[in-house]
C-alpha cells in the first residue's frame, strides 16, 4: 500500500456570531468575548430560554453558504480549472430540499459535483472533513471543498428549548461547576482540503495540516453519551495513531463540551481514557462557550478556530467558568489566551446517537 | 486524476440485506421514545430484520461489533416530524420534549447501536440521487479508512406522506474475504507492529 498523501487546509472562509472572517473569530475566542444576546431574529415568546449567538444582518443560509464556498476557493487560490475538478461535501440539517441546494451551490461555485451531503447532527461537518481527508490521503481526490452551515432559526430552537437542552441562566459554561446547558450559535464555514503535494505544485502555502482523523460510536443510548467516554476515546486514539502523534505532542484541545452536565463529564472521561496522564496537562477549551453550538456546522467552525489558534500560537478561552467540577479534571484555558507550547491540536465533536469524531491538526 | 470519485477502490460486498415494505409488511413496530412519525420505526424495523436474519440475536458477542458502523441514507428524511415541528412552531404551539432527540436521524441509529453493540462510526447522509450507491460509497470510505470493518447501511423513505408507502432497505456490508487483510488502512497494522 502506498504511503498516505498528506492533507493540508489550503483555504477557508468563516462567518459566525463573532463576525465575518478570520480575525473576528480569533479576536473573540482569544479574548473570551461571548456573542450571546437576546434573540431578535424570531419570536421567542413562551420559550424557557431566549438567548443565542446570532450575527446581525445575516443573509439566508443558501446565500451565506454560496459566499463562503466562493471565498474559501479564492482563499485557497483555486482558479476556474481547479474548481472544475473539485467536488463539494456539504454539512447541513437534512430535508427534502437539501440535495437541490447542494447541487445549486456546487454549480454556482463552478465546482465539479456534490460528492456527499452529511446530515449527522453535530458531527456533520467533522464527518465531512474526515471523509474528504480520507479520499485525499488515499489518492482518490486531489482536493475537496467542505462547507457547512447553521443559522439559528425557530424550529431547531424550539426543539432544543422543549428538550430543556438550553442553558437556563443564559450562559454556556463548558466543564464548569453549575453548568446548565448549551446555547445555539450561527456558523457558515467552508474549507478547502488539498493534497499537500498539489498545493506545492501550484506554489500555495497551506494554513495547516490535517494530520489525522477518527470516527466512532458509543453503542450506548439514542441521545446520551457513554459516561465512561469509551467511544470518543477510540476516535481520539484513531486520530493520533493515524497522525503518528503521541499525547504529549498535543498543545491544545478544542473540546466538544457544550456546557451540558453529563456530556462534558463524559468527554473529560474520554480524554483521560485516550490520553492517560497527559489529559490533565494538555490545555483545553471549548470555544462553544464564546460562539455557541452551531450544530451541523460546529465541527467546521471549531476546526477553523483551531487552525487559526495554531497559526497564531495562542489558545482561546473557555468562557463562562464558575469553578472546578471534580468530574472534569482538565487544564482549562480560563483567564486569557495562552501560548501554544506543542505543535498538534485536536478538535473534538460528538452528537446524538453516540457519534464521535476527532480531527488532529498540525501547524503548517 | 478523476474528480469526485464516488466509489472506493475496493467495493464492499453485501453480507446480508433485508427490506421493509409497509404495503406488504404492515406498519413498522413502534419504538419506545419515538413518537408521531413512522420514519424512525421504519429505520429500526428494517435494521432489526437484517441484523436478526444475519446475526440471530443481539449482541452475539458485542465485542465482535465494535468496528461495525451505521450509515443512514435518505432523500427526504423524516418528513412527518419536520412538518409537525414547522406547523407547531408557526402556530405558536408547544413541542413535546421527545421530538427534540428524534429531530435528527442520529438518534434512532444510537438506539440500534446500543441494542446490537455496534460501536463503529455513525453517519447520516442526504442522498442526492441514488441512496444505495451513495451509502455504499460512504461505507467504503469508512471501511477503507480503517474506522470500520463492517457497515450496516440503511436506506429509508416516507413516500408522499402515506405511511402505507413507507419503504426501507438494509444492507450489511463488509470487505470481500480475500481483500480483508490488505484493505484496512495501514493505521491498524502499524498499531500491531
Amino acid at each position: 500500500m502506498p504511503d498516505p498523501v498528506r492533507v493540508g487546509i489550503a483555504g477557508l472562509a468563516v462567518t459566525s456570531a463573532l463576525g465575518r472572517g478570520r480575525q473576528a473569530q480569533l479576536a473573540a475566542v482569544l479574548g473570551g468575548a461571548c456573542a450571546f444576546t437576546p434573540i431578535s431574529r424570531f419570536d421567542t415568546t413562551g420559550r424557557r430560554v431566549t438567548v443565542a449567538a446570532t450575527l446581525p444582518d445575516v443573509a439566508s443560509l443558501p446565500v451565506e453558504l454560496a459566499v463562503a464556498i466562493a471565498d474559501a476557493c479564492t482563499d485557497a487560490g483555486l482558479g476556474r480549472p481547479q474548481r472544475a475538478s473539485t467536488p463539494l461535501l456539504l454539512a447541513v440539517h437534512g430535508g427534502p430540499e437539501i440535495p437541490r441546494l447542494a447541487t445549486g451551490l456546487a454549480e454556482a461555485a463552478g465546482l465539479y459535483q456534490v460528492l456527499r451531503i452529511y446530515t449527522a447532527a453535530c458531527v456533520s461537518g467533522s464527518s465531512a472533513v474526515s471523509a474528504a481527508a480520507s479520499l485525499i490521503s488515499r489518492g482518490e481526490l486531489d482536493r475537496a471543498v467542505v462547507a457547512g452551515g447553521y443559522l439559528v432559526e425557530p424550529d431547531q430552537y424550539a426543539l432544543f428549548d422543549a428538550g430543556k437542552a438550553l442553558a437556563a441562566d443564559g450562559v454556556a459554561r463548558p466543564f464548569s461547576r453549575d453548568r446548565r446547558g448549551l446555547l445555539l450559535g450561527d456558523a457558515v464555514v467552508a474549507v478547502v482540503l488539498e493534497a499537500e503535494h498539489r498545493s506545492a505544485d501550484r506554489g500555495h502555502q497551506p494554513l495547516a495540516r490535517l494530520a489525522g482523523w477518527g470516527r466512532s460510536g458509543d453503542a450506548h443510548h439514542p441521545c446520551q453519551p457513554a459516561p465512561d467516554g469509551r467511544g470518543l476515546a477510540r476516535a481520539i486514539e484513531a486520530a493520533l495513531l493515524r497522525g503518528g502523534v503521541e499525547a504529549d505532542q498535543l498543545g491544545y484541545i478544542n473540546a466538544n463540551a457544550t456546557g451540558t452536565a453529563f456530556s462534558d463529564a463524559a468527554e473529560a472521561a474520554a480524554l483521560a481514557l485516550a490520553l492517560g496522564d497527559a489529559a490533565g496537562r494538555v490545555p483545553v477549551s471549548s470555544t462553544k462557550s464564546v460562539h455557541g453550538h452551531a450544530l451541523e456546522a460546529s465541527g467546521l467552525l471549531e476546526l477553523v478556530i483551531t487552525v487559526l489558534s495554531l497559526a497564531e500560537g495562542k489558545l482561546g478561552v473557555n468562557a463562562g467558568y464558575l469553578g472546578p467540577d471534580p468530574d472534569c479534571p482538565l487544564d482549562l484555558v480560563l483567564d486569557g489566551p495562552r501560548q501554544l507550547a506543542a505543535p498538534y491540536a485536536l478538535s473534538l465533536n460528538s452528537a446524538f446517537g453516540g457519534a464521535n469524531t476527532a480531527l488532529l491538526l498540525a501547524a503548517a | 486524476m478523476t474528480a469526485g470519485l464516488s466509489t472506493p477502490l475496493i467495493e464492499p460486498v453485501i453480507r446480508h440485506e433485508a427490506w421493509w415494505w409497509a404495503a406488504e409488511d404492515g406498519p413498522a413496530p413502534t419504538v419506545p421514545g419515538f413518537v408521531l412519525s413512522s420514519f424512525n420505526p421504519l429505520v429500526a424495523a428494517v435494521a432489526e430484520r437484517c441484523l436478526t436474519e444475519h446475526y440471530a440475536k443481539p449482541p452475539q458477542p458485542p465485542s465482535d461489533r465494535e468496528r461495525t458502523g451505521i450509515v443512514l441514507a435518505t432523500r427526504a428524511g423524516d418528513r412527518v416530524s419536520a412538518e409537525h415541528v414547522r406547523q407547531t412552531v408557526e402556530a405558536g404551539g408547544r413541542l413535546g420534549p421527545l421530538l427534540f432527540f428524534q429531530s435528527v436521524p442520529n438518534s434512532i441509529l444510537g438506539y440500534l447501536a446500543a441494542r446490537w453493540g455496534l460501536a463503529g462510526p455513525i453517519v447520516c447522509i442526504s442522498a442526492a440521487a441514488d441512496p444505495v450507491a451513495e451509502g455504499v460509497a460512504e461505507a467504503g470510505v469508512l471501511m477503507a479508512d480503517g474506522d470500520a470493518d463492517e457497515v450496516l447501511l440503511i436506506v429509508a423513505e416516507q413516500v408522499a406522506g402515506d405511511p402505507q408507502l413507507d419503504c426501507a432497505h438494509a444492507l450489511l456490508l463488509g470487505w470481500p474475504a480475500e481483500s480483508l487483510a490488505s484493505s484496512r488502512f495501514a493505521l491498524f497494522s502499524k498499531e500491531m507492529a
